[in-house]
């Protein structure tokens, strides 16, 4: 069919069939090649010429319809279901009849193992470029939860587990738990949304992400990009009890804490009941002594007081004394009578001290005192 | 207790009391009234692990969510 306007006047014109077909053959110089997604709406039925699913980008949930022949499709023997992770092979095309821009599916391949770790680490360094996984990001664990929101999947052993282990400790303790689907290509959602709803609960206070050991394909949902983002915007602490010891799921990373067993997880969220006890014990005999030791302070230091008291006035005589005994002998160093005592004498007359021989005369009579004693004298002679 | 403390808020402050009593930074009146509220906690804290006992509950909606 050739592309031609009909024309108005100036203007050219394209009938919708056309048009279509014109961008269809633009399209199809459009080189083949490989895209990753997950699959979504995938549609099968025997009488179809083809199968029809979704590729959804899982980051930001840009979509693509995607069409495959039967034939080919059943002739890969795929397990394909909503959820996995693929590699589609194709090249773009827009189906004419509808105006439909979709990926002509050539082949398609589940995503192998290499692949998976190669995307894991991607995904790792990216969340890690975030700053999801910063130990500062890292909330202390409430001591005595309210609420203990355990997420778990339907196997017994890993909450039976956590169940007894919380009980023996803390036998008070309350429980949340959300089963969910822990495995296949639905889990990844679930757990994120049963975790969101967890946090919801009136009370909940610390969750537990729990899952006994499986393959490595089985706990791939913890490294989901979404579970991890869930567990790291979680508001309320998260414990990560997810697989063996040696499993480092993602979700692993993003949690407050890491436990290696359900077990391990529920002697970090409840304390033992006997041990707090018996700190509280403790705290309040000492809160006892403290306080009787501050009595017993103030008791000695009023007793002291007192004493100073009492022997205030005494002590008071005492320095007195003492002054005066000071100024006695600034006053004996002052008195003529130290002066006598260095062999001068003083000389009286009648008008009192002589301290010059004027006013002296031969026979005038005299009184001089020395340190012991004196005498009584007439002048013999006299000097200027 | 008015105020609606959890429990490790109790705990701490009732440590931070000890602690304070024990350095002997307490005047007597002071030490007194740090008593008697340490005691309210010791009392508070108690009374929280004296519940009469623990519950375990099922989210029964999340499951029948999670099973499309």
């Amino acid at each position: 069919m050739k592309v031609e306007p009909i024309l108005y006047g100036d203007r050219k014109v394209y009938t919708v069939a056309a048009f279509n077909h014109g961008v269809a053959s633009w399209i199809t110089r459009l080189p083949s090649l490989w895209i990753e997604g997950e699959v979504t709406e995938f549609r099968r039925q025997d009488g179809w010429q083809s199968v029809f699913f979704t590729l959804k980008d899982p980051e930001d949930g840009a979509c693509l319809p995607v069409s495959m022949p039967r034939g080919r499709f059943d002739g890969l023997r795929l397990d394909l279901v909503d959820g996995m992770t693929v590699h589609v092979f194709g090249r773009p095309e827009l189906y004419e009849a509808r105006g439909v821009f979709q990926l002509r599916a050539l082949s398609i391949e589940p995503l192998g193992l290499g692949a998976i770790l190669a995307g894991l680490e991607r995904l790792k360094r990216k969340l890690a470029a975030e700053g999801l996984f910063a130990p500062q990001r890292k909330r202390p664990l409430p001591l005595l939860p309210q609420r203990i929101g355990l997420l778990t999947g339907n196997e017994a052993a890993a909450k039976r587990d956590f169940i007894t282990a919380v009980q023996a400790r803390f036998p008070a303790a309350n429980v949340v738990v959300a089963q969910t689907y822990v495995q296949g290509p639905q889990a990844a959602a679930a757990i994120a949304a049963a975790l969101a709803a967890l946090a919801q609960e009136a009370g909940v206070e610390v969750i537990v992400l729990s899952r006994g050991g499986g393959s490595f394909e089985d706990l791939l949902p913890f490294s989901d990009e979404r579970v991890v983002r869930a567990v790291a915007t979680c508001p309320v602490p998260v414990v990560s009890a997810v697989g063996h010891e040696q499993d480092t799921p993602l979700c692993d990373h993003a949690a407050d804490v890491r436990a290696s067993t359900p077990t391990a997880a529920a002697r970090l969220v409840v304390p033992d009941e006997r041990e707090l006890r018996d700190r509280l014990d403790n705290a309040r005999a000492a809160l006892a002594r403290g306080t009787g030791a501050t009595v017993e302070r103030a008791r000695r230091l009023l007793a002291a007081d007192h004493e100073r008291l009492a022997r205030a006035p005494a002590l008071l005589v005492e320095r007195k004394r003492a002054a005066l005994e000071a100024l006695s002998g600034r006053l004996v160093a002052l008195s003529p009578k130290a002066t006598l005592a260095r062999g001068y004498a003083i000389v009286r007359t009648d008008n009192g001290i002589a301290r010059s021989a004027a006013g002296l005369a031969q026979g005038d009579r005299v009184d001089v005192e020395l340190a012991e004693g004196g005498f009584g004298a007439r002048i013999e002679e006299t000097r200027p | 207790m008015s105020e609606a403390l959890s429990f490790e808020e109790a705990r701490r402050e009732l440590e931070q009391i000890v602690a304070k009593l024990e350095g002997g930074q307490a005047g007597l009146e002071d030490a007194v009234a740090l008593w008697e509220r340490g005691e309210e906690l010791y009392r508070y804290c108690v009374g929280k692990l004296d519940v009469a006992e623990g519950k375990i509950e099922e989210l029964g909606k999340l499951v029948e969510e999670a099973r499309p």
